[in-house]
């Protein structure tokens, strides 16, 4: 995990990562002050910030279940890899964003690292 | 870029491959899973991580990366270790978590793109 | 008195918040030129029920669905939208309250208004009847994240109940092998617990222990019983199978520890990290094992987060 100098707008990570909205419960999820990658239940079950995204290849309904017991507000799945009808749906009775972008993980984190660290959201 | 420069830059932790670390790195592939790993990292990647089991040497001598790099002070199994040795794959460990040492990584200019194109989906 | 609150937040927010704060942020405008015959499809297309005709930032006027339909019965020829247009535009002004917004909308019938800067006359955007909700529940999430951290009053069910003692118990059966419902029982403790105003802190501890025991049950354990028993102090969780049993109980509280086989890896799980877990989650945890027979766990977990029970 990673502490955000500045919290970062949802919709601005979404720009980032050109990732595309699989499922928006965006009135409640819009800042974001903390961003977690993994791809083990153990490890995101020891993250902990409820304005928090999480980047990950799990698509399985798990992933959920496993981000609503530490209060994840978004996860951003990689590889444009979009999760099954029921898991999504389980998203959306947890009110937990889904984004899904192309990059690989390491991509997408290196790209939101270093956008945090710069005023400006525009990469090159 | 090195592979010593990078462990001295980011304060790596040498486990095992010491005499491997003159390698040229230019990218980077983070992933737990190791379908992921196998579909999509490439020759020479620097593999970030949090798995210590045996099958992450297997993986990345098949995919030939160059080494692989634990997070959060994660430390490998015995045999993790035994095999790395026998099959010359270099694990260094960092304390960092994944997004802060990608993030590092990234900032030296190790990125994720293939051959300084835009990612294929 | 937590509902009392609440509603009281709500009416604040109402006066507190500008039309800027909720306003759409993507908005159809129309220029002067557009034809009317373009009209009927770009609403629909936009699913909006009128836009405004906007050049240079300033609002010329706007064409609803009724001017659509009236330049339809006349059967006039077609034209550009400023020959149609209503001239007669309903606006707000970027620094009104929302509660203007609410008024206007109440009053005038319309669906949407296009917001006007009141220092340039420029056109800076549109607010519908949805907007207004939207805005209203983003702000109240921002507020609710911290009413309920400090409603938590330390005053749970238990403390409601007129009783010398009080005791809830929940029982849950878990199917074994299917994974898909993993962590099912987890979440509607978490629900239940909520509703019973329990500590966060407390919460996360005993979802974390309950999700990690439940995993353990469906890839393990052969499917079991999940069962948890809570009066005012302690939450006690016993998670029983009847499954292989663990044969060296030592071996798997170590960290990393792990049986695993790969298609378990492949979802996430056999970091071996689970005992681990439910240890650092719970105040005592203890595992009675026979190979064959099967395995119980139990979990005790202090209701106040501040107390520990060991």
């Amino acid at each position: 995990m990673a502490s955000l100098e500045q919290p970062i707008l949802l919709k601005d990570i979404q720009k980032i990562l050109s990732a595309d909205v699989i499922l928006d419960e965006g009135w409640r999820r819009e800042k974001i002050r903390r961003v977690y990658c993994s791809d083990l239940m153990s490890d995101i079950l020891s993250f902990g910030d409820s304005s928090s995204l999480l980047i990950t290849g799990l698509i399985n309904p798990q992933t959920i279940r496993t981000a609503e017991m530490v209060d994840i507000a978004a996860i951003c799945f990689v590889h444009g890899k979009i999760p099954h009808e029921d898991t999504i749906e389980m998203a959306r009775n947890n009110e937990i964003v889904l984004l899904s972008t192309r990059y690989s993980m390491y991509e997408a984190c290196g790209r939101l690292y270093c956008a945090k660290m710069s005023k400006s959201v525009d990469l090159p | 870029m090195k592979l010593s420069e990078i462990v001295e830059k980011l304060g790596l932790k040498i486990r095992t491959g010491g005499g491997k670390l003159d390698r040229e790195v230019s990218r980077g592939y983070a992933s737990d899973l190791m379908s992921d790993v196998i579909a999509h990292s490439m020759k020479n990647d620097i593999w970030v991580t949090i798995q210590v089991h045996l099958n992450i040497v297997a993986v990345a001598s098949m995919k030939e990366l160059s080494c692989i790099v634990l997070i959060n002070g994660k430390e490998p199994e015995k045999e993790t270790l035994e095999k790395a040795e026998a099959e010359g794959i270099p694990i260094l460990v960092s304390d960092l978590p994944a997004f802060e040492l990608i993030g590092r990584l990234y900032q030296l200019g190790i990125s994720g793109k293939k051959n300084g194109q835009e990612e294929n989906a | 008195m937590r509902r009392l609150t609440e509603i009281h937040k709500v009416q604040e927010l109402v006066f507190k918040l500008k039309t800027p704060d909720a306003k759409a942020s993507e908005v159809v405008i129309l220029s002067p030129n557009t034809m009317m015959s373009e009209v009927r499809s770009i609403l629909k297309r936009n699913k909006i029920a009128a836009a405004p005709i906007v050049a240079d930032k300033k609002v010329l006027g706007i064409i609803s669905v009724n001017d659509y339909i009236n330049w339809l019965i006349a059967g006039k020829e077609d034209c550009c939208v400023e020959k149609c247009m209503s001239l007669n535009v309903k606006f707000l002004y970027d620094d009104e309250p929302l509660t203007d917004a609410i008024k206007s909308f109440e009053r005038y019938g319309f669906y949407e208004f296009p917001i006007i800067n009141r220092k340039t006359g420029n056109f800076t955007g549109i607010i519908t009847r949805r907007d207004v909700i939207m805005g209203l529940l983003r702000a109240l999430e921002i507020d609710y994240h911290e009413i309920e951290i400090s409603s938590y009053s330390g005053r749970t069910f238990f403390h409601d109940m007129a009783a010398d003692h009080t005791e809830l118990m929940l029982k849950f059966s878990v199917e074994g092998k299917n994974i898909q419902h993993g962590g099912d029982i987890a979440s509607k403790l978490k629900k239940n617990l909520h509703y019973l105003g329990l500590h966060p802190d407390t919460i996360r501890k005993t979802v974390i222990a309950t999700y990690e025991a439940e995993m353990n049950l469906i890839i393990y354990g052969g499917g079991g019983t999940v069962e948890v028993l809570m009066d005012a102090d302690v939450i006690h969780i016993e998670v029983k199978d009847e499954g292989p049993g663990i044969p060296d109980i030592q071996k798997v509280l170590q960290p990393g520890y792990s049986t695993a086989p790969d298609w378990v890896r492949e979802l996430g799980f056999g970091a071996g990290m689970g005992f681990t877990n439910m240890q650092n989650c719970s105040d005592t945890l203890d595992i009675i094992s026979k190979v064959g027979k099967g395995t119980t766990v139990k979990i005790r977990i202090s209701l106040d987060p501040e107390k520990s029970i060991k």
